[in-house]
């Protein structure tokens, strides 16, 4: 397994995907800081006659949720870029047990989504932060010890969306299915719930996927209806979930 | 160009990934219904005085966003596929003019995505109707004339969605990057331009892909841009990436 | 030079012990038998859609055969914990990421059977792709990606070897570099597994022919054995026909007379006739051996299949 985990290393880090995703990702930061620039600046300009409060929602939990989508395209790209191009025959004539190989990508992908994750959310609350200063934003009011929860819960999202990308890509062997269903759960079906009617619309909210975080930190705002333990069984149901359905598929279909 | 059209239906209609994203589109009318059927069942325990202030979203609108990427994703397949497999080559042998395969396969799609939409948005919408009965559920109370605009404002947005999807596809070449793009397109940036400031974020918010619908058909929006601004920018959407990727060529080599 | 358990370069086998393979209601592979042994090249012949791939695909626990075995070195391939140290295997050479570099593709390889780095860099050597290590595999012709599948195959120096249509969409040089690294594979006691549906390139390179066709097997034979038994004598010409005859006859040979005044002999070689020929004074005009070429003989073999099948499967031995 230590040699499937490091070959599966070289793989991802040689990867254009894996490039393109680290752009992607260091964009998402960028954005965020010149977000808070912008806003400290407009503050500056308008605090005169709007005495002096503004409510923005928090640059780090933005990022999370844009990095999770981009570490989720990757965790997909690991493993359809072999069905697409058959070089998943190759991987598995030289290590003959698919079970093992999906869960060494999944590993691997996952151990890097949850250093960016963390390495994201951390990095962005705190150039944001540094940014705007001792302007009351909303997203400051508190300080940074007591979002620690928050950032924390935001940043496993990231590692949860990678292993779910890795798992969807194993059941549909297709990069623009498995991309397009991960949107619809990340998306769409939130905007969906939303609609339901009470008390089903809070029900069913609580547990999709970008629900999650906030719950497992103790922080929901309003729907909240799992325990930061449930939240977190949740998390975990979402990602083994697909990577189990994955393995148990690449075992009995023939590559 | 009848030839190239020919051809590039008879390779939408043979591939599986087609059938998959119709179904998954088709799939709407019936979870449609069940929306609904479960908002009729709210609606019945509810005392009668309390049964006309009862809202439910319009099925057909709740269930749009599936019917977009699903039928964005077959116009992005519509040409990376060939791009994978190394087809586009044959095909540009075959037919040695990009803008005339480029506007064969934007027909072809556009086409199916109407079909497709029309069949699938008007098929929920009466579904709907059917299924809610005689109860006052909000979506159900204005005459069918009058839902028309918006009914067909829509169908025309998954038409754009294909057209969108067909031209990142052209530009991206990768299924993963046009797919992607597609969805930052139509739903991250309106969250995105929700979170901004003014005046940036109500700058932002009239020209989202989700909103144009509604403005194109005159009901009330945050955007509440005019008809036809609406319709030129749904237009845009689609004919920007086409001509980008039309000047871009095909690219073929590695 | 090589970072892993010592291999054994020779004495690896592959047998295929009544293997079926079925898709659905199509059969693929039926009740095919045959071995490949150590120190030959085995050609794996048969038209397109015999069935070879899929066989090679069971060999390598790509597929699950339906019935009967496919084994390497007495076991079933999935139960190889390091691979890669006793079979190397061509599939595919286009079924690469293209994205990566041919050094990246060899290290990941080598790293999941722990093949060091110093082997990787050796392989590369050998397949002369040590200038281009770094460039993208998308970039690469069809004769380099052949070569890197080729080192792919090589680096954990197995004793079993097996080629799926290494040659197709070669230049002739390509061709030949191929051709000689099998011979050379083979000469150092290896077991070499090599199909093709193009009879004239296994005639220049197998020492064994196993001939299938609608995934049944047609012959085990050799490229020599094929020769001999599709041999239709010696055409030869002679002023004195009648005498020729006698003195041929009188050594053995059965002779034909043939239209236009020449004579089919079979039974003896071109050297004998003409050494009995000059023994009697005999004038000798031709003596042209009139084998039958292999690429015909493979023809025949293979156009025939049905009613060989039909016979219970086995061929000429």
């Amino acid at each position: 397994m230590v040699d499937l985990l490091a070959a599966e290393w070289l793989k991802v880090r040689s990867a254009r995907s894996t490039r393109r995703v680290a752009i992607a990702v260091a964009t998402v930061v960028g954005l965020m800081a010149l977000l808070a620039w912008y806003v400290a600046r407009l503050y500056d300009r308008v605090r005169a006659d709007s005495g002096g409060r503004a409510e923005v929602s928090s640059p780090a939990e933005l990022a999370a949720w844009l990095t999770a989508l981009c570490l989720a395209v990757l965790g997909v790209r690991t493993i359809t870029s072999e069905f697409a191009t058959g070089m998943i025959r190759t991987s598995l004539t030289v290590a003959p047990r698919p079970g093992a190989l999906l869960l060494a990508k999944a590993a691997v992908v996952g151990g890097i989504a949850l250093v960016t994750g963390q390495l994201v959310t951390f990095g962005t609350a705190l150039v944001s932060r540094g940014i705007v200063g001792d302007r009351p934003l909303g997203f400051n009011a508190e300080p940074l010890s007591a979002e620690v929860p928050v950032l924390l819960a935001a940043g496993l999202s990231v590692l949860m969306f990678a292993v779910v990308g890795v798992g969807l890509g194993a059941v549909l062997r297709s990069s623009a299915g498995a991309i397009a269903t991960l949107c619809m759960l990340w998306y769409v079906l939130p905007i969906i719930t939303i609609n339901l009617p009470a008390p089903w619309s809070a029900r069913v909210s609580s547990v999709m996927l970008q629900e999650l975080p906030r719950q497992l930190a103790g922080a929901a705002t309003a729907d909240g209806l799992l325990s930061p333990l449930g939240a977190l069984a949740g998390m975990v149901a979402y990602a083994a979930l697909p990577l189990l359905a994955g393995a148990v598929l690449m075992r009995r279909r023939e590559p | 160009m009848t030839g190239a059209l020919a051809a590039e239906w008879l390779k939408v209609r043979s591939v599986r990934s087609t059938y998959v994203a119709v179904a998954v589109a088709a799939a709407t009318v019936l979870l449609g219904v069940l929306f609904v059927l479960y908002a009729g069942s709210v609606w019945d325990a509810r005392p009668p005085d309390r049964q006309p202030e009862f809202r439910a979203a319009r099925p057909e609108q709740g269930f749009l966003p599936v019917v977009q990427l699903s039928l964005a994703v077959l116009g992005v397949l519509a040409i990376t596929s060939e791009y994978a497999t190394g087809m586009l080559r044959t095909s540009l042998t075959a037919v040695p003019r990009w803008r005339t395969v480029l506007a064969a396969k934007a027909v072809v799609v556009a086409g199916v995505a109407l079909v497709v939409a029309s069949a699938v948005l008007v098929g929920t919408f009466a579904a709907g109707r059917l299924a809610a009965g005689d109860r006052t559920m909000g979506f159900n109370t204005a005459p069918v004339a009058d839902e028309l605009p918006l009914l067909l404002a829509s169908i025309a947005s998954v038409v754009v969605m294909a057209l969108l999807g067909l031209g990142f596809g052209a530009v991206c070449r990768s299924a993963a990057a046009a797919v992607t793009a597609v969805v930052g397109v139509r739903f991250l940036v309106p969250v995105v331009a929700t979170l901004l400031p003014p005046p940036w974020g109500a700058r932002l918010a009239g020209v989202q892909l989700q909103d144009l619908p509604a403005t194109i058909a005159g009901v009330e929006t945050t955007g509440g841009g005019e008809p036809a601004v609406g319709l030129v920018l749904l237009v845009g959407y689609a004919a920007v990436p086409l001509g980008v990727a039309a000047v871009l060529g095909p690219r073929t080599e590695a | 030079m090589c970072g892993g358990p010592a291999s054994g370069s020779v004495g690896g086998v592959i047998e295929i012990r009544g293997l079926t393979k079925r898709y659905g209601r199509t059969v693929a592979v039926d009740d095919l038998s045959f071995r490949a042994r150590p120190g030959a090249v085995t050609g794996f012949l048969g038209p397109n859609g015999a069935g070879k791939t899929t066989t090679m695909r069971a060999v390598l626990g790509l597929a699950t055969p339906t019935s009967g075995e496919a084994l390497v070195n007495g076991q079933p391939y999935r139960r190889l914990r390091q691979p890669m140290y006793e079979v190397g295997a061509l599939l595919d050479a286009g079924a690469v990421d293209g994205t990566r570099s041919a050094l990246m593709h060899l290290r990941w390889l080598a790293r999941t059977n722990r093949i060091g780095r110093a082997r990787v860099e050796a392989v590369l050597a050998q397949v002369g792709l040590t200038a281009v290590a770094g460039k993208r595999v998308g970039g690469f012709s069809l004769g380099m990606k052949q070569r890197l599948g080729i080192a792919a195959a090589l680096l954990g120096d197995p004793a079993v070897m097996i080629f799926d249509e290494p040659v197709n969409g070669l230049d002739p040089d390509g061709i030949r570099w191929i051709r000689e690294l099998l011979r050379s594979l083979a000469a150092q006691g290896r077991t070499v597994l090599l199909s093709s549906h193009l009879m004239s390139e296994m005639a220049l390179t197998a020492d064994r022919l196993i001939i299938i066709g609608q995934g049944r097997l047609i012959a085990d034979t050799s490229v020599g054995e094929l020769a001999e038994q599709f041999n239709r004598g010696v055409l030869v010409r002679s002023p004195r026909p009648t005498e020729l005859t006698a003195v041929l006859t009188g050594a053995g040979a059965t002779v034909v007379a043939e239209p236009g005044g020449a004579l089919a002999v079979t039974g003896l070689g071109p050297a004998q006739i003409g050494d009995l020929a000059a023994a009697h004074g005999i004038a000798v005009h031709e003596a042209t051996p009139r084998s039958a070429s292999l690429e015909e003989a493979y023809l025949a073999l293979t156009a025939s299949s049905v009613t060989y099948a039909a016979g219970g499967g086995g061929g000429p031995r």
